[in-house]
């Protein structure tokens, strides 16, 4: 995966040692990352006309989603300004981690998409626990 | 050649179980002839001989003696002999002692199996004692041997057993196949047979241990997992497994850090070894001496493999609100090992539950709480819940919970109680309220659900006269009818004569056919309540209703209540008898018979001729019933209720006046109307104008004539009834003839009168020709003419006019 390059907590202990800004920071990061080869699959797909039409309707939804994600979080934490410095950092990064992305096969492709989604999900309830802890945690 | 029998011998007897013995014998030559055998045998040395007990059991030339002819202690002389139609021959005699010809049979059963354990190859024999016969006498203890050896050696290797019924056997050489044998004995006797020849190969133990497999991958918290394997056959040597993993992206291979903790052949990786979002490569490597074997990969991420345990703390609590119905709340707790409090972990819930004699399980989503609401409970029902969780993203259900068991307490609120109780309350008040109006208006409401049956009305059929018997009369009374009818009739049909009861007592003439003016409708009343018509008899009352309904009593009744009130100058019309009852009767009940209330008008819409139509009707019923109900449309004031039982002062009254009232008939159509009274058990309530004779009370001789008919009782049954003043006498109209004759039936009780009219008729010595009871004359003639042995009351005879109607 295009992000395996990234230092993420692979437990439960580091997720939880992290401070909160770095791991929402993480989480921004990742988001990042994967907006750009979200937009890339999505145009590549829709050629393939063996794919079914919710196929191709639910990747563009997915895609949404991340973005959606990322806007919330950016607003929910109040990172704005870092993020305006953090974007130019990992603008860059993510031009050249894209570009790997775009190599890989289907099948990898949405192999690590599920798993970062999954750590994304981890640490953002992490973090939920962590500021509001009386809700279901 | 024949001759007798050769010597038999007795081949051996044998015991199986110190109980019954069997012999068996071998025949000689039979000679050439057949050869009966039979087995004597003595005890000891008595002299007494016996005879073999049983033949068959043992087999052919065999003797069996059960249990009730053998003694253990018994020395038995047995000798066979051999008889044809020659001679005979006896065998030698055998001396059988019992307890020395005690044999079991062999062991069954024999199973053989190898067992490797700590490098020692055991070979475990097993094996069932004989079958007996008897299965009661199972006291017996077998000894057992044991005899194995190497296929292709010669001799055997015998171990005495014991009395067991297993035994294992070592110090065997690999690779060998042995052959196993096995024998019992009872404490006395012989030994058995050997078991049939039982064969088993030693495994070799030379080949590697064959591949393990693993099964599966576990985390139940999603911090540790552990893995399991199956191991292969071992190749017969002790065999080592080892666990070998690598990381994704990484090239170092580890072993399995604890192979304890989660039990044999398995493996567990503690939080240290555990990476997330990381794919582990497993594998399982066995080792004997011979050699190794490795499993197949098995990639794993532990993202994917959370299985949690089940939830805890299961409790349920029942809460009663107020005003509302009790429901339970089910709270749980998730697994302790789960860490649902950071958020690393998310469970959500699921539960089932089924009442408890059900077979089907409903299931229950509940999402991430741990607690739900059950509102829709039976109450006294028994239910059995369970809830299993699982991860909210990837990952697998838990076991479920143990089984908890719901009942919700049947509690009679209150509130239902007092519902329950208002509600019986009132049931039996309205209860006991139509008990009560039953009771006092009994009879009237039994005649307002269950209409009396009218009578046929028949015009001239008296019903005193069928009950006394005097058929003569009846006929002749039909006979004067002119039965069957004549043509006359339907000239007769067309006319009626409508009787008015009014103080006037004038008779109104009937109205021409087609002309019926409003005054003819108010007056016109008569109503065939019993005609056998269909409904719509009456014009009068019900013409422009008939077309609608059928039956529209209501109306009737209305409409007679409003002619009755139209009525000027106290002009009452009349009505017919079974008005009063059947309007009672029809109120309630809008089904007509076609006979007690003419609804519809007739196809000609005319005026009804009730009592022609009834006569008719009645000539041909009349005489099919011998309860005869005859009726006919009869007028009867509703303020008479002349029920036969019943006489009032009013009635009484009536009839006076109505004596006193002027004849006049109307045009020349004259119809009488009469009804016949019917016998009557039931109260007055039924039939309050039930009439029985229609009293001639004045013939006028001015204009027309005319005859006034009156009602009255049943003169022959009331002696209640006193007509004041001048002895009445009735008569029933029989018929009316030339329109203007009224043709009475004799009655024995009567006196002679006669009415006469215009058309002058008979002599009245004419007219009693062909009448029964002779001593009567009458003519009907305009009054006056024909004189009458009484006076006051006048009726007309038919039978008088029975010649002119030929």
């Amino acid at each position: 995966c295009h992000t395996s390059g990234m230092l993420t907590p692979n437990g439960k202990e580091y997720a939880q040692k992290i401070p909160r800004e770095e791991l929402t920071h993480l989480i921004l990061k990742l988001l990042q990352a994967w907006k750009e080869p979200l937009s890339h699959f999505n145009q590549h797909i829709e050629h393939h006309q063996e794919l079914p039409d919710d196929s191709l309707s639910k990747a563009k939804q997915i895609s949404n989603m991340v973005h959606e994600l990322k806007t919330g979080v950016e607003k929910s934490m109040g990172i704005i300004s870092n993020a305006l410095n953090g974007m130019a950092s990992s603008e860059a990064a993510g031009l050249s981690i894209s570009n790997e992305a775009n190599m890989m096969s289907d099948s990898d492709f949405i192999h690590c998409f599920r798993r970062d989604s999954n750590k994304v999900q981890s640490y953002l309830k992490i973090l939920k626990c962590r500021i509001m802890p009386e809700n279901s945690c | 050649g024949q001759s007798y029998p050769g010597k038999p011998k007795i081949i051996r007897c044998r015991s199986l179980e110190k109980e019954t013995f069997s012999c068996w014998w071998k025949p000689g030559s039979d000679g050439g002839l057949p050869t009966n055998y039979t087995l004597f045998y003595s005890k000891d040395s008595e002299e007494k001989i016996y005879e073999c007990p049983d033949y068959q059991t043992s087999g052919p030339n065999s003797c069996y003696f059960d249990k009730n002819h053998t003694n253990p202690w018994t020395m038995y002389n047995i000798t066979v002999m051999a008889t044809n139609e020659i001679g005979s021959n006896t065998s030698d005699p055998q001396y059988v002692d019992m307890t020395s010809i005690v044999q079991p049979d062999a062991p069954v059963n024999v199973s053989l199996e190898t067992k490797t354990s700590a490098s020692i190859m055991s070979l475990w024999a097993k094996w069932s004692p004989p079958p007996l016969a008897d299965v009661s006498s199972n006291s017996h203890v077998y000894h057992y041997e044991l005899r194995l050896k190497p296929e292709e050696k010669e001799e055997w290797e015998t171990i005495s057993v014991g009395v067991q019924t297993q035994y294992k056997v070592i110090r065997l050489h690999a690779g060998v196949k042995y052959v196993v044998q096995v024998r019992c004995m009872l404490d006395l006797g012989e030994w058995s047979e050997w078991s049939s020849e039982k064969w088993i190969q030693i495994p070799n133990g030379q080949s590697p241990p064959e591949k393990p497999t693993i099964i599966k991958c576990r985390s139940p918290e999603k911090e540790t997992f552990t893995c399991w394997w199956k191991p292969g056959s071992d190749g017969g040597y002790p065999t080592n497994y080892t666990l070998l993993y690598s990381k994704e992206g990484e090239e170092q291979i580890y072993e399995c850090p604890d192979y304890r903790t989660a039990g044999p052949n398995s493996c567990y990786f503690d939080k240290k070894h555990t990476s997330f979002w990381t794919i582990y490569n497993i594998t399982v490597r066995a080792t004997n001496e011979m050699g190794s074997n490795i499993s197949d990969p098995h990639y794993v991420d532990v993202t994917y493999i959370v299985q949690p345990d089940p939830p805890v703390n299961v409790t349920l609590e029942l809460k009663k609100p107020i005003n509302r119905k009790p429901y339970l709340v089910l709270t749980w707790s998730p697994p302790p090992l789960a860490d649902v409090r950071s958020g690393w972990l998310t469970l959500e819930y699921e539960l089932r539950l089924k009442p408890e004699e059900g077979e089907e399980w409903e299931s229950i989503f509940v999402g991430q709480q741990t607690q739900y609401k059950m509102f829709s409970l039976n109450p006294g029902k028994k239910y059995i819940v369970q809830i299993h969780c699982k991860p909210d993203h990837h990952g697998s259900w838990s076991e479920w919970t143990s089984e908890k068991y719901i009942q919700i307490p049947t509690d009679f609120r209150a509130k239902d109680m007092v519902v329950w109780i208002v509600v019986g309350v009132l049931s039996s008040l309205i209860c006991l309220i139509m008990s009560w109006t039953m009771v006092l208006k009994g009879y009237r409401m039994i005649a307002f659900i269950l209409p009396p049956v009218p009578g046929p009305k028949i015009k001239g059929i008296d019903t005193h006269l069928l009950e006394r018997g005097k058929s003569e009369e009846l006929l002749s009374a039909l006979g004067c009818h002119g039965f069957p009818p004549t043509s006359d009739c339907e000239e007769l049909l067309i006319e009626y004569l409508e009787v008015e009861d009014s103080e006037d007592q004038q008779l109104m003439p009937s109205h021409e056919n087609g002309h019926p003016t409003k005054n003819v409708k108010m007056i016109r009343k008569e109503t065939d309540s019993d005609s056998g018509r269909g409904s719509c008899d009456s014009p009068s009352l019900l013409s422009d209703k008939c077309r609608e309904t059928r039956a529209l009593p209501s109306t009737v009744q209305t409409q007679d209540v409003r002619e009755v009130q139209e009525n000027k100058g106290g002009k009452r019309s009349w009505e017919t008898q079974g008005i009063a009852s059947e309007e009672k009767t029809l109120l309630s009940n809008e089904s007509t018979k076609p006979s007690t209330w003419p609804a519809a008008p007739l196809p000609n819409n005319q005026p009804p001729m009730f009592a022609y139509h009834s006569t008719v009707d009645a000539h041909k019923i009349i005489l099919s019933t011998t309860n005869v109900n005859i009726a006919s449309v009869l007028m009867g004031n509703e303020e008479n209720n002349q029920s036969q039982y019943h006489t009032t002062e009013t009635v009484h009254d009536h009839m006076q006046k109505q004596r006193e009232d002027n004849l006049h008939s109307k045009t020349d159509q004259t119809t009488v109307l009469v009804k016949q009274n019917r016998p009557n058990d039931k109260s007055p309530f039924l039939n309050p104008k039930l009439m029985d004779y229609v009293e001639v009370h004045k013939v006028r001789q001015d204009e027309e004539p005319a005859v006034l008919l009156k009602h009255k009782e049943n003169s022959g049954k009331t002696e209640k009834y006193t007509v004041t003043g001048n002895s009445k006498e009735y008569t029933k109209v029989s018929t009316v003839v030339d329109h203007n004759i009224l043709v009475l039936m004799p009655d024995s009780r009567t006196q002679h009168t006669s009415v006469s009219q215009e058309p002058a008729v008979e002599t009245p010595e004419n007219l009693q020709q062909g009448q029964a009871e002779k001593n009567m004359s009458y003519c009907l003639t305009v009054p006056g003419e024909c004189k009458s042995e009484t006076s006051g009351s006048e009726y007309m005879d038919p039978s008088s006019f029975m010649p002119s109607f030929k």
